[in-house]
């Protein structure tokens, strides 16, 4: 059968062009969400055996961990939720939400890992790697003691030295629509371009490269084999379409357990699939849906083997199967198809859940209808995400996706060094002590002249805070670029990367934690009067403030301005500095969960923030500070500038159902007009929560009151229950909108 | 030229229910009215808030012009609003020239002289609300006359404002079918410009309010009105309003 029947043809049937496929055959669909279909008896009854055991990883934390056999394409049998029953097959081991171990960007780690679950890492696995240097390793036989001491005193953490990086996403649409035979070709004949070159030490690593990426191409094909497909020819209808992908993207995650392994893009190109079907008779909405509903189930089955450590920078248990739907095409056509809709519809079919993370790319030209379906899923299962298309689309063009929660790439053609934040909360505490770290008293930075106690002057501390962020960039830009050169050398991405073009541009993606209480901090200084008050140790550990000051998150442009300068700055700060692989530097305002983690490693600030209590998450104003309004609050944090702030800006909000509005269709409206206006003024990143404080505080207190209780966090989504007490508190703490 | 400038008690963003679509509330310091119910008593005294030119509350509410795309906008709450009447009327003015309407939610508590007048011609409707069915109930549980009240309503309904009702309902006191009988017979001349008769469930939030401002709380030992009722008059009232405007056919 001819895998391309009835698409248009142009520049995709050349060359390896998934954007221009898309672009010649996608179907805008304009209208509401009436057409769409419940689960069918065979989704309820694989779905009802899902969540017995979710209901089991729940009570045990793991349902199983195979400690033999170390994760890779090829190293576990075929995997089933219900042999019988699945529409679209496979899974990362041989049984559902088993886990397996993955040592490669860390042994240690691995180790700890099973151990915490009450499992021992086998002897097997210990041996296959006693001769093998891992990323860690790596890492670790490079980095100097100014940035082991960085690093520990928590000024710089989170980073990706012990895990494996993850946010790159591989294009697994050109599996379906290519078939892996053609995609070996064209990656064979990148590779003999490149041998008839001049063997630089760039070159010889690209080559290599594409050996691995080769040899794992071919594994794909074997792992698609032992499921019965044949992946080598494209994918000939819709069903096939998803399988085909899926694969790519299982194949992606049996190898890699980066932090964050994002799907893509996939709902408008795979629609084309559907509506080819659907037009030759062979696919009415009832199967469309269930396809749809089966490949959600494996995506919300997707695990990797954690540390406890390691859940305190990402709780929650994530994955970010970050799924990117709608936005608009370059040539102005709404990108929304039917099954934009049918994804959502996933959360109603199967209930509310945090993964695969829905992120739809809001435009202001979206189809209205789309626009208040998107909002009442908002309203009724805190799900899903928005990011600003009109303000990516001139940056990235449309064909980009998110990895993660907020990093934008163009798919197959992007990729990303992800690396974790630095606490410029901490930043301005060391530049007061003189380098000094305000919670060991060990000196961490470059020593400087310490303030003295009294009343701190505006303009000194703000040079010497210049200059500790000068030292802070200049070190965590030299880090990064030892991190990921290792991370390419010991762990690098063979199947992702095979999946993206070859000669791939790539983004260094920076971040800061403690956004929102240096912009206070530094608005308390200049505003009121902030003594600084000096411990037996002769270290600036407490603060005493007099008089108000503004607060950011209150759309008062006197501290407003200092937080875009903060940004503008440090990320200016951070482009003065080569990267590896001439990657472009860019900058995040997202802590994902590790505000908490971050707030403990600090010592208390001049915005009456006292020791050891969390940060505001991403780009969040300060719990209870943004006092003047849901709006005044969304409007600080739209001022921010994107331009330099290009891996995301992350603001979770949450409304109270009251406030929207008395009934569903106001509530529906409002949200609306909130999403437009807070998007019209170029801000990037809104989560949503439309619920009651009242309800996590039950929620917390009897977990089982709400066993499914979905809540957006920063970035992505997590079950609630599944948020330690401490990081429960703090999500509780936060500014809930709400009536007078 | 003297500087005008009004009293402001505070500002919500996000008001989603005072009005139609996203609205930004301001309001106004200081009420005629001492209703035994009201919600908001620290609103009440004219001495207390904050003073803003015009200038200053434009440039605050031109932020959120972005949120009002369906049809939101500004609305003048309180305290009594028309009590600052001649202020409003320039404020609408300048608001206008924004691009950018205001609803005024009013008791008419305040007689309607020339000002008064002005400032409901400038704005784009009128929320009023009817506290009791007749004067003596005025009198006695809102501390005024019906009359200015009804004065306004009047005025809105000959001027063909876009107007909206709202009836706060009270346990012991209105809540009954009975005491809407007596809103509809009081009303059913006027209602045929009335766009939304909407009523109110009495609460308690607002009982801290009077402990913080030291006034006595009439009501204290009065329980919030409960949705099942609250939502059954509103039915009882709808079907009311219907018969009406159907006999009128």
């Amino acid at each position: 059968m001819d895998a391309w029947r009835g698409f248009t043809h142009g520049n995709w049937n050349d060359a390896i062009d998934v954007r221009n496929f898309i672009n010649l055959n996608y179907t805008p669909y304009e209208g509401d969400a009436s057409f769409l279909s419940g689960a069918t008896e065979r989704t309820k009854q694989v779905y009802a055996e899902v969540e017995e055991l979710l209901k089991q990883e729940r009570e045990k934390g793991v349902v199983d961990i195979d400690v033999d056999n170390v994760a890779s394409i090829l190293s576990f049998a075929p995997g089933y939720v219900d042999k019988d029953k699945d529409i679209i097959v496979g899974l990362q081991t041989d049984k559902p939400l088993k886990r397996a171990v993955n040592p490669f960007a860390g042994i240690r780690n691995a180790s700890q890992a099973c151990e915490a679950y009450g499992y021992k890492m086998s002897d097997r696995v210990w041996e296959q790697f006693k001769f093998r240097t891992t990323h860690n390793d790596g890492v670790f036989h490079v980095y100097s003691k100014e940035m082991r001491a960085a690093r520990h005193a928590g000024v710089i953490t989170g980073l990706p030295d012990a895990y494996a990086r993850g946010r790159i996403i591989g294009d697994y649409r050109r599996i379906a629509l290519y078939g892996m035979d053609r995609l070996i070709a064209e990656k064979q004949r990148d590779r003999e371009l490149l041998q008839s070159k001049v063997m630089t030490e760039e070159h010889i690593r690209l080559i290599e490269e594409l050996y691995k990426q080769l040899d794992f191409m071919e594994r794909l094909k074997k792992m698609a084999a032992q499921y019965g497909y044949d992946i080598s020819r494209p994918a000939e209808n819709a069903q096939e379409a998803v399988q085909w992908l899926y694969f790519g993207y299982l194949g992606a995650i049996k190898e890699q357990n980066g932090a964050a392994n994002s799907i893509g893009r996939i709902s408008t190109f795979l629609d084309i699939y559907f509506e080819r079907d659907i037009r030759e008779g062979v696919l009415d909405e009832t199967g469309a849906q269930e396809i749809i509903d089966d490949f959600i189930i494996k995506l919300r089955l997707v695990r990797h083997l954690r540390t406890p450590d390691y859940n305190d920078i990402f709780a929650g248990d994530p994955t970010w199967v970050t799924m990117s739907e709608s936005g608009m095409s370059e040539d102005g056509r709404p990108m929304v198809t039917r099954n934009a809709y049918r994804v959502l519809n996933t959360l109603y079919n199967l209930g509310s859940s945090a993964e695969p993370n829905i992120t739809v790319l809001w435009s202001e030209r979206l189809p209205e209808p789309y626009k208040r379906f998107c909002a009442k899923v908002s309203i009724d299962t805190d799900s899903i995400q928005y990011e600003n298309d009109d303000l990516m689309r001139p940056l990235y063009g449309d064909d980009y996706a998110i990895a993660c929660c907020v990093s934008a790439m163009k798919v197959g053609k992007q990729m990303q060094f992800f690396g974790a934040r630095c606490n410029l909360a901490k930043v301005l505490l060391m530049a007061l002590n003189g380098g000094r770290d305000e919670i060991s008293g060990e000196q961490v930075g470059p020593k400087g002249e310490a303030f003295d106690e009294g009343v701190l002057d505006y303009d000194k501390v703000m040079d010497a805070f210049k200059k500790y962020c000068s030292w802070m960039a200049e070190l965590y830009v030299n880090t990064m670029n030892i991190i990921h050169y290792m991370h390419d050398k010991y762990a690098y991405e063979r199947l992702m990367m095979s999946l993206h073009d070859t000669d791939v541009e790539r983004l260094m993606a920076f971040g800061v934690s403690g956004f929102s209480v240096l912009a206070d901090s530094l608005s308390a200084i200049k505003y009121a009067k902030v003594k600084a008050v000096k411990d037996e140790r002769g270290i600036i550990s407490d603060f005493v403030t007099e008089g108000d000051f503004p607060k950011y998150g209150n759309d008062d442009d006197r501290v407003d301005d200092i937080a875009k300068w903060i940004v503008e700055y440090f990320y200016s700060e951070l482009s003065k500095h080569e990267t590896y692989r001439g990657a472009v530097t860019t900058l995040s305002i997202l802590t994902i969960t590790s505000n908490v983690m971050y707030g403990r490693k600090t010592g208390s600030t001049p915005d009456g923030r006292k020791k050891g209590e969390p940060f505001a998450p991403g780009a969040n104003p300060m719990h209870g500070r943004d006092v003047s309004g849901a709006l005044a609050s969304l409007n600080s944090v739209a001022k921010l500038r994107y331009t330099c702030c290009r891996d995301g800006i992350s603001n979770t909000f949450s409304v109270t159902p009251e406030v929207l509005g008395r009934c569903e269709d106001d509530r529906v409206s409002r949200l609306v007009d909130m999403l437009d206006g807070y998007f019209v003024q170029d801000a990037h990143h809104l989560n949503v929560n439309v619920l009651n404080r009242q309800k996590l505080i039950d929620a917390m207190n009897d977990p089982n009151l709400y066993p499914n209780l979905t809540i957006r966090v920063s970035g992505y989504a997590v079950n609630f229950n599944k948020l330690s007490k401490q990081q429960q508190q703090e999500v509780i703490n936060r500014t809930f909108h709400a009536s007078i | 030229m003297r500087k005008l400038t009004a009293r402001i008690h505070s500002f919500e963003s996000f008001a989603t229910l005072d009005g139609p679509g996203t609205r930004y509330a301001i309001f106004f310091q200081g009420c005629p009215y001492r209703c035994a119910y009201c919600h908001n008593p620290d609103t009440q005294v004219f001495a207390g808030g904050k003073e803003y030119t015009v200038d200053e509350i434009v440039a605050k509410a031109v932020r959120f012009k972005p949120y009002f795309r369906s049809g939101g906008g500004v609305t003048l709450s309180g305290g009594e609003p028309l009590a600052q009447a001649e202020y409003i009327a320039a404020l609408e003015a300048k608001l206008r020239e924004k691009g950018i309407g205001c609803a005024i939610d009013t008791s008419g508590a305040v007689p309607l002289g020339s000002n008064v007048r002005a400032a409901i011609d400038g704005s784009e409707m009128l929320i009023l609300d009817i506290k009791m069915p007749d004067d003596e109930r005025y009198r006695r549980h809102i501390g005024g006359s019906i009359d200015t009240a009804l004065a306004t309503l009047d005025y809105a309904v000959k001027t063909g404002k876009r107007l909206w009702l709202r009836t706060v309902i009270v346990p012991g006191i209105n809540d009954s079918e009975a005491a809407i009988d007596e809103y509809v017979s009081l009303l059913k001349d006027r209602l045929c410009g009335v766009e939304k008769y909407e009523l109110l469930a009495f609460h308690t939030l607002g009982f801290e309010k009077y402990a913080k401002a030291g006034i006595v709380n009439p009501l204290e030992h009065t329980e919030a009105l409960d949705k099942e009722t609250l939502a059954r008059l509103q039915r009882y009232l709808d079907n009311a309003v219907e018969q009406i405007a159907a006999a009128r056919k």
